[in-house]
């Protein structure tokens, strides 16, 4: 081969494949550029920044909503990222997310003109870190992804460079979180290394040959000790327990802004990561689609036996070699398994005594993760028996994370609202809200109920489907846990509503009011109208998401 | 009697494996134990390093009796890009702390207990 035909195939990959399915991250990317560009001409007096990002993240979006999903799974960028239905959704979600986050911050008003560059540059980059991780195909995109989107998340956090709390709890977060990435690393770099190669889809046919071989036993040890260690990468992302001691304390330095990204995008993108590389681990690819336009990356590795040869060679034995993966798929349920029931029993325990509603909804957000890890368990477990049981797992969890989105991000905006309001976040001064916004108090009470899960809000819907699920996957002792935790998790929820309407107004305090038909009521309250409609008619969501999955275990 | 063996042998893989991790359980003992928050990034440091280390001696071919094995350019790439990320945490995690400094007057980490997870 030429190097003129060289450079011929890869600018027909990359223009003709890549680079159209990557358009929202470029546009995003260029966002950034026009953020640090319009900071130089406005010097941080008008509204640019706001504008700038609300602009490139509708035209991310659109563009997003526009690109049709393939046939099947297409590698792009020779087999680092992966172009799919269920990476089209989770980028659709995330791009949607961080609209209505911005909006969100220009109604309470926190990153002030003066920040307003720094604080967008610094969520777009993590989102682009986010993207990359909901459709990461190789180890090397895994590990980036996550830095992509942590590093940012540390300089956020401490963004108020005055508040002494902002800077302790930035430092434990960078900390915290550059230990944990390090630990996962180091984890990734034995997996990868006893496996040969870092492309997710030839790892899983590696990984079957290692395990279906008799000589195989002596890596058991080091395949166990690297799925600990990137596990520990994961549950501190999302802060499952006992990797989540950072988060009621990120949650209470950073502002309420700040906490709802963390809590919503981060969690998404992590959750969504731990599916492709636990799916990804757990079963051999049918058919792997490698690019043949792209000799690049397969020419080198011709010599040393290529991947496509190894897996058209393998695809016969599928049914084996998935077989073969059984003791994989078991172990990261269980370990997964355990993780849920732990996180969720003791995020829900940790609420009750909370009087800052940001670190009460910390712990809510630590139970959720734990609720959302049950059904990526049962996901695994299926996938060796059932995989049309295990995609409709996966349809199960896209939809929670959708329905998530919007309760969360109803729950911090009334936080974030109400400090605006009353200057504090400590529950007992939400007393008595309800005789002067009563409208507002509605929406609260619609997103609290939302959050148990309790009907007809969105929230059961979801709930109820994961659950099921886990069920399916004959996971009873977890679904028990499950219920459970939710029956408990009233109480805490349930204390915030009645705070709100029956105790009395304390003496004294300047009579906050929030009207309906305010720009910050009106924002609350079409999340709770969602919530609500979404609880009665989650079909078109739902479907959706069952069109996401089903390219997933090809 | 058989770390001394060990000794004797020639250069393989496991050789650079334990380099690799001598410097990782160095930081994870580094991050466990320091109370200042450079301390604590050096141990990060050390253990991004005891992983790059791997990388390189996984892509080496020469190092594995099976070549197929070996990493070949992924590992290299690998490498370079933990090298940039180590960067661009250390200056993110370098900044908090001054940040940290300015608003508490030391960089102990034990000093920040007004956070109580």
């Amino acid at each position: 081969m030429t190097f003129y035909e060289l450079v011929q195939n890869s600018l027909r990959d990359s223009l003709g494949t890549s680079i159209p399915a990557f358009a929202p991250e470029l546009l995003l990317c260029a966002t950034i550029v026009m953020l640090l560009l319009g900071r130089m001409f406005s010097g941080g007096r008008s509204n640019l920044a706001y504008v700038i990002m609300m602009v490139g993240c509708l035209a991310a979006f659109v563009v997003a909503w526009r690109t049709d999903a393939p046939e099947k799974p297409v590698e792009i960028f020779t087999g680092m990222l992966v172009h799919d239905s269920f990476a089209l959704f989770m980028r659709r979600l995330l791009l949607l997310f961080v609209i209505l986050f911005t909006s969100f911050t220009r109604l309470s008003g926190t990153p002030d003109r003066q920040t307003a560059t720094e604080f967008y540059t610094l969520i777009l980059g993590a989102t682009l870190g986010m993207c990359l991780m909901v459709s990461a195909n190789h180890m090397l995109i895994v590990f980036l992804g996550i830095e992509m989107a942590s590093v940012p998340s540390y300089a956020l956090v401490g963004v108020i460079k005055e508040r002494r709390v902002s800077a302790e709890a930035a430092l434990k977060f960078a900390v915290f979180g550059g230990g944990a990435a390090g630990v996962m690393l180091y984890g990734i770099s034995l997996l990868v290394g006893t496996l040969g190669t870092a492309h997710l889809p030839t790892m899983s046919v590696r990984l079957a040959e290692l395990l279906g071989s008799s000589a195989g036993s002596e890596y058991h040890p080091i395949l166990v000790l690297a799925g600990l260690m990137i596990m520990v990468g994961f549950a501190f992302k999302l802060s499952a327990v006992p990797f989540h001691f950072w988060t009621p304390d990120v949650f209470e330095g950073a502002t309420a802004e700040v906490a709802a990204f963390l809590s919503i995008a981060s969690k998404a993108a992590a959750l969504a990561l731990l599916l492709r590389v636990t799916l990804g681990l757990g079963h051999v690819p049918s058919t792997l689609d490698t690019p043949t336009t792209v000799p690049v990356r397969y020419a080198v590795s011709e010599d040393a036996g290529t991947a496509t040869a190894e897996s058209a060679s393998v695809s016969g034995l599928v049914t084996d070699s998935n077989a073969a993966l059984l003791p994989a798929r078991q172990y990261s349920a269980w370990l997964i398994a355990l993780f849920a029931a732990v996180t969720c029993t003791f995020g829900n325990l940790a609420a009750y005594g909370q009087d800052n509603m940001k670190r009460l909804l910390a712990y809510s957000t630590i139970a959720h993760a734990g609720y959302m890890l049950m059904p990526v368990a049962a996901a695994i477990l299926l996938a060796g028996t059932d995989p049309e049981a295990s995609r409709f797992t996966v349809a199960a969890i896209g939809f929670y994370i959708a329905v998530y989105l919007f309760m969360n991000l109803g729950a911090f905006a009334l936080v974030a609202f109400l400090r605006n309001e009353l200057g504090s976040e400590q529950l007992p001064d939400y007393a008595g809200l309800a005789r002067r916004s009563p409208g507002f108090v509605i929406c609260a009470a619609v997103v609290m109920f939302s959050l148990v899960g309790l009907p007809p809000l969105a929230g059961f819907a979801a709930k109820f489907a994961i659950f099921a699920q886990t069920y399916e996957a004959g996971l009873l002792s977890l679904v028990v846990i499950g219920v459970l935790n939710t029956l408990f998790s009233l109480f805490y929820y349930l204390r915030v509503v009645k705070t709100m309407v029956l105790d009395p107004e304390p003496e004294g305090r300047p009579a906050p009011t929030i009207r309906i038909w305010s720009n910050a009521g009106f924002y609350c309250a079409l999340i709770a109208v969602l919530l609500v409609a979404l609880g009665v008619f989650w079909n078109p969501l739902f479907a959706e998401a069952q069109f996401a999955a089903s390219m997933l275990l090809p | 009697m058989s770390f001394l063996s060990f000794l004797s042998q020639p250069v393989s893989l496991s050789h650079y494996l334990i380099v690799g991790a001598v410097l990782f359980v160095c930081g994870i003992v580094c991050m466990a134990t320091k109370r200042n928050a450079i301390g604590v990034l050096m141990g990060v440091e050390l253990v991004l390093n005891g992983a790059a280390v791997n990388f390189v001696a996984f892509s080496s071919p020469f190092l594995r009796a099976d070549s197929q094995l070996s990493l070949g350019l992924d590992g290299h790439l690998i490498t370079l890009f933990i090298i940039v990320l180590a960067a661009a945490e250390a200056a993110v995690a370098l900044a908090i702390a001054l940040c940290y400094y300015n608003t508490h007057a030391t960089i102990d980490v034990d000093e920040g207990d007004e956070l109580k997870g």
